[in-house]
């Protein structure tokens, strides 16, 4: 079972990540995730502002009211220059994983 | 169509954050139902289906309120509440229940006033003591920075926890004498709670509250003072 600290780590960097191409609101980043993914992160309402507020909090992201073409207005978060800061080491950490848990398992590249 | 706002209003009612951004969160989780919800309509999902798949995104509300306030506030607000609150109630409560059991057992006998029924028992000794303990509970409380509100409940802590026995104690006890057959005289009870509530109730947290009140307030106007005098 995936423990809950592996399960964050991989949340916030697929945020990050996906915040890095430019800013985006909760909805739309949610569902840029699952379709970059193909479907393999979803991020529910529940799991995923909780998260977002949590990196507003350390300041690796910012957010703030846009109204978009449609009208509407929408907290958009976007990549402060802590989090890009943040999102280099993380990615490091995470390629280590994958690349020790391919050799233990000698699962081929996807 | 939904009314999301009002709907994460409800669900998150009680979300211990100042208004405007309480009003900011309720905004931007409504926002983002609002489009969950208009993806599903778009993909030809019926009204229904899609209010149902939308409501799916929260199962637990009380536990997204709950990790809400704690990404917002951080970690330190539970240690805050911890030692604004929770501890300073409970030693509060503990002192004063020890100190109640220590006079029994040293054999001082409770004070009845009135007569008959309507008779209610006073321990003054522990009266008296409870003087200091509700404001040992305000100085511990107001010391970790808590505000009035947290520091007089700090102090009045033993006989919330009391109320809220009595407020359980009562209804299992008609259920029970309910089983075994028993005729319950309603009045009897409604006196019984009055008189319980007076003794064990009121008095006792009017001498926590004379207690810890000018203790409080004692402790905010110094710590106010010195912080004119950093200023």
């Amino acid at each position: 079972m995936i423990g809950p600290g592996i399960k964050r780590g991989t949340a916030e960097l697929a945020v990050l990540s996906v915040l890095e191409e430019g800013p985006l609101h909760g909805y739309e980043l949610a569902r840029r995730i699952e379709q970059q993914t193909k479907g393999a992160l979803r991020f529910t309402l529940a799991a995923l502002y909780p998260m977002l507020y949590r990196m507003e909090q350390r300041r690796w992201v910012r957010g703030s009211w846009e109204t978009g073409g449609n009208g509407r207005r929408r907290r958009c978060y976007r990549l402060t220059a802590e989090g890009k800061k943040k999102l280099s080491p993380i990615r490091q950490e995470w390629a280590e994983l994958f690349h020790a848990l391919r050799r233990l398992t000698k699962v081929p590249h996807g | 169509m939904a009314d999301w706002q009002k709907l994460v209003g409800q669900r998150l009612s009680g979300l211990a954050l100042d208004a405007a951004e309480k009003d900011e969160v309720h905004a931007e989780l409504a926002a983002h139902l609002e489009d969950f919800y208009e993806s599903l309509r778009t993909k030809g999902l019926s009204e229904q289906a899609a209010i149902q798949q939308t409501l799916a995104q929260v199962a637990n509300w009380p536990d997204l309120r709950r990790k809400i306030l704690m990404a917002k506030k951080g970690r330190d607000f539970m240690k805050k509440r911890l030692h604004q609150l929770w501890i300073p109630g409970f030693l509060t409560f503990i002192l004063s229940t020890v100190f109640l059991m220590t006079l029994q057992k040293l054999g001082f006998q409770a004070r009845i006033v009135g007569d008959g029924p309507n008779a209610i028992l006073f321990c003054a000794p522990w009266l008296e003591s409870l003087l200091f303990v509700g404001a040992l509970g305000a100085y511990l409380s107001s010391r970790a920075g808590g505000s009035r509100g947290a520091a007089l409940i700090a102090s009045v802590f033993p006989v919330l926890a009391l109320t809220a026995a009595f407020l359980l104690m009562f209804p299992i006890d008609l259920f029970v004498e309910r089983i075994i057959g028993r005729q319950v005289d309603f009045s009897i009870v409604a006196t019984a709670l009055l008189r319980e509530g007076i003794g064990w109730i009121l008095v006792p947290g009017a001498a926590l509250l004379v207690g810890g009140l000018p203790v409080h307030l004692l402790f905010s106007r110094r710590s106010s003072s010195q912080e004119t005098a950093v200023g």
